[in-house]
C-alpha cells in the first residue's frame, strides 16, 4: 500500500480525536479523543518506520505509549478529583477562573 | 601604578556612604550620619590627593590612567565601558570636587543641626558627590550622561530639600525644566556622535573626530552646538541662566557645593574633555566666547542690584561661570579650568561664609537688614573679606586675580579673541568689584541692625579657614608669564590640552593689561565704599528718579528674563493649550485609548472560562496559520 | 550531565524522604541543599564542554556550554525561589516531600530542554516538564479553583502534545530522523508534509510558552493554581519551554531557506501576543490575575529571540531568562505575604513595609524594561536581535509600544504602594529577616544584571 493511505488515515483518526475534543463535555470522553489522537500519531510513526526502514520511530511509539500511561494517571486522578468535588464531569461546570 | 588601580574607590566611597544613609539613614543618630558622611567624602578626597601626587610626581606613560571596570553591553559594535579616565584635567576637576566637598560636608554637620530632614539631606549630598565624580572621571559620554543627569536629579532634590514651602517646590521644578532644555540638546547631540563614530567613548571621538571632519564641517558644527546646548543649561548660561538665581532656595552648603563649586561648572567641564570638537566648529567656539561675555556682563549687571546675599552670590557665581566660558571661547582651556579651580575655593568659602552669617540672622536673607557683623563674627567676616578679594580680583595678594586676570589677557591676546570680547571681560571686572565690595560693606559695616543668634562653631569655622586661605594662595601656582616662568597649573594642562594661539605683538602687552584691570578693580572697590557706606544718599536719590528706579528693577529683576520667558514661553503654551483643549491630537490618543478598551473588552470576553472555548480558540488559531503558511 | 543525574536522583530521594521524615523544615533544607549540590555540580561539569555541541548517549543529548549557562541560571533562579517561597510550598498541603520532589522533576525537564540532541528527548523533556505542572496546579485540595486550574490545564495540554506529536511524526515522515542536527532541512526542497510538521511542532511549543492564540489557558491555571505554584510556573517552566523552542528552531530549521516559511507566522503570533497580553493586563483587578498576563506579554519580547535567531539573541534568552525569572519570583514572593491578591490590596504598603514596597518596586522597573535593571538590557537584547535580522521593524516598534503600555498596569501597582493611603493587610508573621534579607539581595542581582551583564555573558 502506498504510504499516502496511512497518511490519510492517520490525518483522518487525527481530526476525529480534535473534533472529539471539540464537541464533547464530558471530561473523560474529551481525554479519550486525546488518546485517539495519540494513537493515529503511533500509528503513523510506525507506517513511516516502516517506509523508512528506520526502528527509530518504533522506539519513539514505545516512548509515547510510556508518557501517555503517565498522563493518563495523572488525569484520571485529576478528574477523580474534580468529580469529588462538583458530582460531575462537565467541563462546562468549570468556569470560575475567568476575567 | 598600584595606587591607581583604587581609582574606581573615588566615586564608590561616596556612593557607598548614600546607600548607607539611605537604607540606614532613618534608624541611625545624627552623629553617625555626619561621620558616614563626611568620611565617605573625605576619604574620597585623601585618596584623590594620594593619586594626585602620585600623578604629579611620576605621571603615567601618555599623562593619563584608564580603569576600565567591565563593559555594559555590546551590540553592534557599540560597547559603552564603565570606565574611568583620569588625566590632568579630570584630576582637577576631581580633587576639587571631592575637596571642597568634603569641606562643605564638614560644614553642613553644623548647618544642618537639628533639621529633621538631616538624614535625606547628607544622603542626597552623597549621592551627588558620586554622580559629579561619575560625571568628571566618566570615559565615555554615556557614563558621562548618567553623572549628568545624576547631579541635575540631586539639585532638583536639594533645592527643594525644604520641600513644605512651596516656593521651594517650585524653585526646584524651575531649575529641573530649563536645565531639561539643554539637556535635550545634548542627548540629541549625543545621538548624533553615536551615528557618526558608533561610540561615545571620548577618547575615541576626540581622536577619530580630526580625520572625519574637516573644520568647520556641518555635522562638527552640529554636534559641538547641541552639546554646548547641555553645557549652558547645566552652567547657567544666557539664555538658560534663570534657573539658577531661584535655586538659592536650598539649605546654603547645597548653594556653595552645587550652585557654586562644582555642578554649574561641568558644563566647563564637558566643553574643555570635548574641546578638539570646539576647535573643529570655529563659529560654536566664537558663540561660546560670545555667550560668555554676554553672561558676564547681564549677570553682574543684575546682581548690583540684589538685596539678598544669595542672589548676589548666585548672579555673581553665574557671571564668574561667563568668565569661564570666555576663556574656553577663546581656546585658553587651561585658563579657564584654572578659573575653575580658583572659583570653587572662593564662591565655595563666600557662600559656606554667607550660611553662616544666615544663621546667626536667624534665616535672613536680605543683607541691608543685616550690617555691621566685622566685629561679631571676626573669623566669617575675615575669610568673608578674602573671599571677596579673590572674587573681585584684588591684585597681587589674591587668587582671583591671577585667575581672572590670565582669562582677560587671553581674551585679547588670543587669535581667537577680540578686543570686543576683552572690553565685556573687563567691564566684568569692574562691576564684579563694585556688587562684592558692596556685598561686603553693606553686611560686615555700618551699624548693627540685628543680633547675632548663633555662633559659628568649629565646624564651621575651619573650613572657611581652610577656603580663605586657599582663595589667597592658590593663584601663586599660575604666575603670569610677564613676571617670571612658574607655572605649574598650565604645563600640566598643556599636556592634555592644545596651548593659546597668541597673536601677533600680543606677548608684551600682559604687563599693561595687569596694571589697568588691577585699577580698576581697587576703583570698583573705592566705588563701592563710596556709595553704599559713605554717601548712600546719592544712590538712595538715584534710585528714586524714574530712570533709577527702572534701571533698578531691571537689574534686580535679572534682565527680565523671567517675565520675557513668561511672555514668549509659558503664556503662549498655556494659552494654546486652553483654546485647544480637545484638538485632533488629542482624539488620536483618546481613539487609542478607546481601542484599548475595546479590545481589553473583546479580550477579556474570550478568557471566558470555558475550556471547549480555549481549545476551539487553539484550533482556530492553527487553522488560519496552518492555511497562511500552507497556502499562502 | 551531572545537573540532569543530580536533578532526578534527587526528586527521587525527596519523594522517598517523604515518608521518612515528617518535619517540613528539614524537607526544605534538604531540597535547597539539593539545588545547590546541582548548581555546583553543573559547574563542574561546565568545563568540560564547549561553544560546539558535544552529543551524549548517541546524540540524545547535544550538551553546549549555552545550555549549561542556562541551566546554571535556571538552578540560581530555583535556588532563590525556594529561599523566598519555599516555606508557601512546603505549607501547600500534607506531601511537603512530594511538592519538592516535582520540582526536581520538573528541573529534569528543563535540564533535557537545554540539552536534547533529538525529537524523542524534546517530547520527553516537553512531557517531563508538564505532567508534575498538572498535579501541582491542583495541589491545593480544597481549592475547587486549583482543581479547575489543574483541569484545564491537563486537558489543554495533553491536547497540545497531541499536536506536538503530529508534528514530530510529519517532520520524520519528511526526512526520515528524530536528530535535530541531521534533519536538518537546509538544501532540500520542502514539501508540504515537513512544513506543516514544523509548523505544528511550533504550535505546540507555542502551547507550553503560552503565546498567543494559545495563551487561553495561561490566566486561568494561573489564577487558579496556589500562588506558590504559579510563581514557580509562571517562570522556570516557561524559560524552559522558551530554551527547547529556541534551540529546535534555531539549530533544526534556522536556515535562511526553511526560515522564511515559518517567519510569517511566527511573526504574527509574537504580535498577538504582545497586543493581548498587554491589553488585557490593563484593567485587571487582581494582581496575580496580572502577572499572569504580564508572563504573557513578556512571552511576547521572548519570542524575538526565537524569531531572530543570532547570537545576540541567544544572549538575549540567557538575560530574559534570569531577568524575568527573578523579578517574578521576587513579585510573587511578595504577593504571596498580601492578604488581598487586588491592587487595592496593596495600597499603602510603603508605609508598613517600605522595603517590601522598595524591592517590588525595583522588580516591576526591571518588568517594564527601565535601564539599570536586568530587564532592561534583555529588552534591548532581544530587541536589537530583531533589528540585526532585518524586515522585522514594525514587530519591533509594536514591542516598544507594548512596553510602554506595560508601564501602566506595572506602575499602577507602584501607584497603589505609594501614593494611596490605604491599610493593606500582609502576613507581619512570614516577614522575617531572612526573607527580607534574600528579597534585597534578589534585588541586587537585579541592579546588579542591569549594570553588569557581563556576570552572565562572559561565560558564552
Amino acid at each position: 500500500m502506498p504510504i499516502q493511505n496511512y497518511i490519510w488515515l492517520s490525518i483522518a483518526l487525527f481530526s476525529i480525536g480534535v473534533i472529539g475534543v471539540l464537541i464533547r463535555r464530558n471530561a473523560i470522553v474529551i481525554f479519550m479523543c486525546i488518546e485517539l489522537m495519540l494513537n493515529a500519531v503511533n500509528l503513523l510513526l510506525v507506517a513511516f518506520s516502516k517506509y523508512h526502514h528506520d526502528a527509530s520511530a518504533q522506539i519513539f511509539v514505545f516512548f509515547i505509549m510510556v508518557v501517555a500511561a503517565a498522563e493518563v494517571s495523572v488525569g484520571l486522578a485529576i478528574i477523580v478529583m474534580v468529580y469529588r468535588h462538583t458530582k460531575s464531569v462537565d467541563v462546562n461546570i468549570l468556569n470560575r477562573l475567568k476575567n | 601604578m598600584g595606587i591607581y588601580h583604587l581609582l574606581w574607590l573615588i566615586p564608590a566611597l561616596p556612593l557607598l556612604g548614600f546607600l548607607i544613609l539611605a537604607i540606614f539613614g532613618l534608624k541611625m543618630p545624627n552623629r553617625a550620619i555626619g561621620i558616614i558622611g563626611c568620611a565617605s567624602i573625605g576619604l574620597a578626597a585623601l585618596l584623590t590627593i594620594i593619586i594626585g601626587i602620585n600623578f604629579l610626581t611620576s605621571p603615567p606613560t601618555g599623562n593619563f590612567y584608564q580603569q576600565t571596570l567591565w563593559t555594559w553591553f555590546s551590540v553592534h559594535g557599540f560597547s559603552p565601558a564603565i570606565s574611568f579616565y583620569l588625566d590632568p584635567v579630570s584630576l582637577i576637576f576631581t580633587f576639587v570636587v571631592t575637596f571642597v566637598s568634603f569641606l562643605i560636608h564638614w560644614y553642613s554637620t553644623e548647618y544642618m543641626r537639628g533639621d529633621e530632614g538631616y538624614p535625606r539631606f547628607f544622603a542626597y549630598m552623597n549621592l551627588f558627590v558620586f554622580s559629579m565624580l561619575t560625571l568628571v572621571l566618566a570615559n565615555n559620554l554615556l557614563l558621562l550622561y548618567l553623572g549628568w543627569e545624576g547631579v541635575g536629579l540631586c539639585s532638583f532634590l536639594l533645592i527643594g530639600f525644604w520641600y513644605k514651602e512651596q516656593e521651594n517646590c517650585y524653585a526646584a521644578r524651575k531649575a529641573f525644566i530649563v536645565t531639561r532644555f539643554g539637556d535635550t540638546a545634548m542627548i540629541i547631540g549625543l545621538f548624533l556622535l553615536v551615528k557618526n563614530f558608533n561610540t561615545l567613548n571620548i577618547q575615541d571621538i576626540l581622536t577619530k573626530a580630526p580625520s572625519l571632519w574637516q573644520p568647520g564641517a556641518t555635522t562638527a558644527f552640529w554636534a559641538a552646538i547641541l552639546l554646548l546646548g547641555g553645557a549652558l543649561g547645566k552652567s547657567a548660561q544666557l539664555p538658560l541662566q534663570t534657573w539658577l538665581p531661584d535655586a538659592m532656595a536650598g539649605p546654603t552648603p547645597v548653594s556653595a557645593l552645587i550652585h557654586a563649586a562644582t555642578m554649574v561648572t561641568a558644563g566647563v567641564y564637558l566643553i574643555a574633555r570635548m574641546h578638539v570638537l570646539y576647535e573643529l566648529a570655529p563659529v560654536v567656539q566664537l558663540i561660546v566666547a560670545i555667550i560668555g561675555a554676554a553672561t558676564l556682563l547681564i549677570a553682574g549687571f543684575s546682581a548690583l542690584a540684589q538685596r539678598d546675599i544669595k542672589r548676589v552670590l548666585a548672579y555673581s557665581t553665574i557671571s564668574q561661570i561667563g568668565y569661564m566660558f570666555l576663556a574656553l571661547g577663546v581656546g585658553a582651556w587651561s585658563a579657564a579650568i584654572f578659573h575653575f579651580m580658583i572659583h570653587a575655593f572662593f564662591k565655595g568659602l563666600l557662600f559656606l561664609a554667607a550660611g553662616a552669617v544666615i544663621l546667626a540672622m536667624e534665616e535672613e536673607h536680605d543683607m541691608f537688614k543685616m550690617g555691621g557683623l566685622r566685629k561679631k563674627m571676626p573669623v566669617v567676616f575675615w575669610t568673608f573679606l578674602f573671599g571677596s578679594g579673590a572674587l573681585a580680583a584684588i591684585p597681587i595678594i589674591t587668587a582671583g586675580f591671577y585667575s581672572k586676570d590670565q582669562i582677560l589677557f587671553f581674551a585679547l591676546a588670543s587669535t581667537k579673541g577680540s578686543f570686543w570680547l576683552w572690553l565685556c571681560g573687563f567691564v566684568g571686572a569692574f562691576l564684579t568689584a563694585i556688587y562684592t565690595f558692596r556685598m561686603v560693606f553693606v553686611t560686615f559695616f555700618g551699624e548693627q541692625k540685628k543680633e547675632v543668634h548663633r555662633k559659628p562653631t568649629n565646624s564651621i569655622k575651619i573650613p572657611l579657614i581652610i577656603l580663605g586661605i586657599l582663595s589667597l594662595i592658590a593663584g601663586f601656582i599660575e604666575i603670569p608669564k610677564a613676571w617670571g616662568n612658574f607655572a605649574p597649573f598650565s604645563s600640566l594642562m598643556n599636556k592634555v590640552m592644545p596651548q593659546v594661539q597668541l597673536a601677533a605683538g600680543m606677548e608684551n602687552k600682559e604687563v599693561l593689561l595687569e596694571v589697568i584691570t588691577g585699577i580698576i578693580a581697587l576703583l570698583g572697590v573705592y566705588l563701592a565704599w563710596q556709595f553704599c557706606l559713605k554717601s548712600p544718599k546719592v544712590l538712595y536719590n538715584f534710585k528714586t528718579t524714574g530712570l533709577g528706579r527702572f534701571i533698578d528693577k531691571f537689574f534686580f529683576k535679572g534682565f527680565m528674563f523671567d517675565q520675557l520667558y513668561d511672555i514668549i514661553l509659558v503664556r503662549p503654551v498655556v494659552w494654546l493649550s486652553k483654546i485647544d483643549k480637545r484638538d485632533f491630537v488629542d482624539r488620536i490618543y483618546e481613539a487609542i485609548g478607546n481601542l484599548g478598551l475595546l479590545l481589553n473588552k473583546i479580550f477579556s470576553r474570550t478568557q471566558n472560562g470555558y475550556l471547549r472555548w480555549y481549545v476551539c480558540g487553539l484550533v482556530l488559531g492553527m487553522a488560519v496559520a496552518l492555511t497562511i503558511i500552507l497556502f499562502v | 550531565m551531572n545537573a540532569l543525574i543530580s536533578t532526578a536522583v534527587f526528586g527521587i530521594f525527596l519523594m522517598i524522604s517523604g515518608l521518612f521524615i515528617k518535619s517540613k523544615q528539614a524537607i526544605r533544607i534538604l531540597a535547597i541543599s539539593g539545588v545547590v549540590a546541582a548548581f555546583v555540580l553543573n559547574i563542574i561539569d561546565f568545563r568540560q564542554y564547549g561553544a560546539s555541541a558535544t552529543e551524549l548517549f548517541h546524540g540524545m543529548l547535544s550538551v553546549t556550554n549555552f545550555g549549561l549557562l542556562f541551566i546554571e541560571i535556571i538552578l540560581g533562579c530555583v535556588l532563590v525561589y525556594f529561599l523566598l517561597s519555599g516555606k508557601d510550598l512546603a505549607n501547600i498541603g500534607h506531601y511537603t516531600g512530594e511538592y519538592f520532589a516535582l520540582i526536581f522533576f520538573i528541573l529534569c525537564g528543563v535540564v533535557l530542554a537545554a540539552t536534547y540532541g533529538n525529537m524523542l528527548m524534546l517530547f520527553l523533556s516537553i512531557e517531563i516538564m508538564s505532567i508534575p505542572q498538572y498535579i501541582l496546579a491542583g495541589s491545593d485540595k480544597h481549592n475547587l479553583k486549583s482543581h479547575e486550574a489543574s483541569l484545564k490545564y491537563f486537558l489543554m495540554g495533553a491536547f497540545s502534545t497531541g499536536f506536538l506529536l503530529m508534528g514530530i511524526a510529519l517532520l520524520y515522515g519528511a526526512t526520515g530522523s528524530f536528530d535535530i542536527t541531521t534533519m536538518n532541512l537546509a538544501g532540500r526542497p520542502i514539501d508540504a508534509m515537513a512544513l506543516a510538521g514544523i509548523i505544528l511542532i511550533a504550535f505546540a511549543l507555542a502551547f507550553k510558552v503560552s503565546a498567543a492564540p494559545f495563551h487561553f489557558w495561561t490566566p486561568d491555571v494561573y489564577d487558579g493554581a496556589p500562588t506558590v505554584v504559579t510563581s514557580f510556573i509562571s517562570t522556570i517552566v516557561k524559560v524552559g519551554g522558551f530554551v527547547a523552542f529556541i534551540r529546535l528552531f534555531h539549530i533544526a530549521f534556522g536556515s535562511p531557506d526553511v526560515d522564511k516559511h515559518w517567519l510569517l507566522v511566527l511573526s504574527i503570533i509574537t504580535a498577538a501576543t504582545l497586543i493581548i497580553g498587554n491589553v488585557t493586563a490593563v484593567f485587571q483587578q487582581s494582581v496575580k490575575r496580572m502577572l499572569a498576563y504580564s508572563s504573557i506579554s513578556q512571552a511576547g519580547f521572548m519570542l524575538f529571540a526565537v524569531i531572530a535567531m543570532n547570537v545576540l539573541s541567544w544572549q538575549g534568552i540567557l538575560l530574559y531568562a534570569a531577568a524575568y525569572s527573578l523579578a517574578t519570583i521576587g513579585c510573587f514572593a511578595i504577593l504571596m505575604k498580601m492578604k488581598d491578591y487586588t491592587y487595592d490590596g496593596y495600597n499603602g504598603l510603603a508605609q508598613k513595609q517600605p522595603l517590601l514596597a522598595l524591592m517590588n518596586t525595583i522588580f516591576l522597573f526591571s518588568l517594564v524594561g527601565i535601564p539599570a535593571t536586568a530587564g532592561f538590557l534583555a529588552k534591548y537584547f532581544v530587541l536589537s536581535a530583531a533589528v540585526e535580522k532585518g524586515g522585522l521593524l514594525w514587530l519591533v516598534i509594536l514591542a516598544v509600544c507594548c512596553a510602554a503600555i506595560s508601564a501602566f498596569y506595572y506602575f499602577r501597582l507602584i501607584w497603589a504602594m505609594y501614593f494611596k493611603a490605604g491599610d493593606c493587610q500582609v502576613e507581619e508573621h512570614a516577614i522575617t529577616p531572612a526573607f527580607k534579607s534574600v528579597l534585597a539581595l534578589t534585588a541586587l542581582l537585579v541592579i546588579i544584571l542591569g549594570v553588569w551583564p557581563g556576570l552572565i555573558l562572559a561565560w558564552i
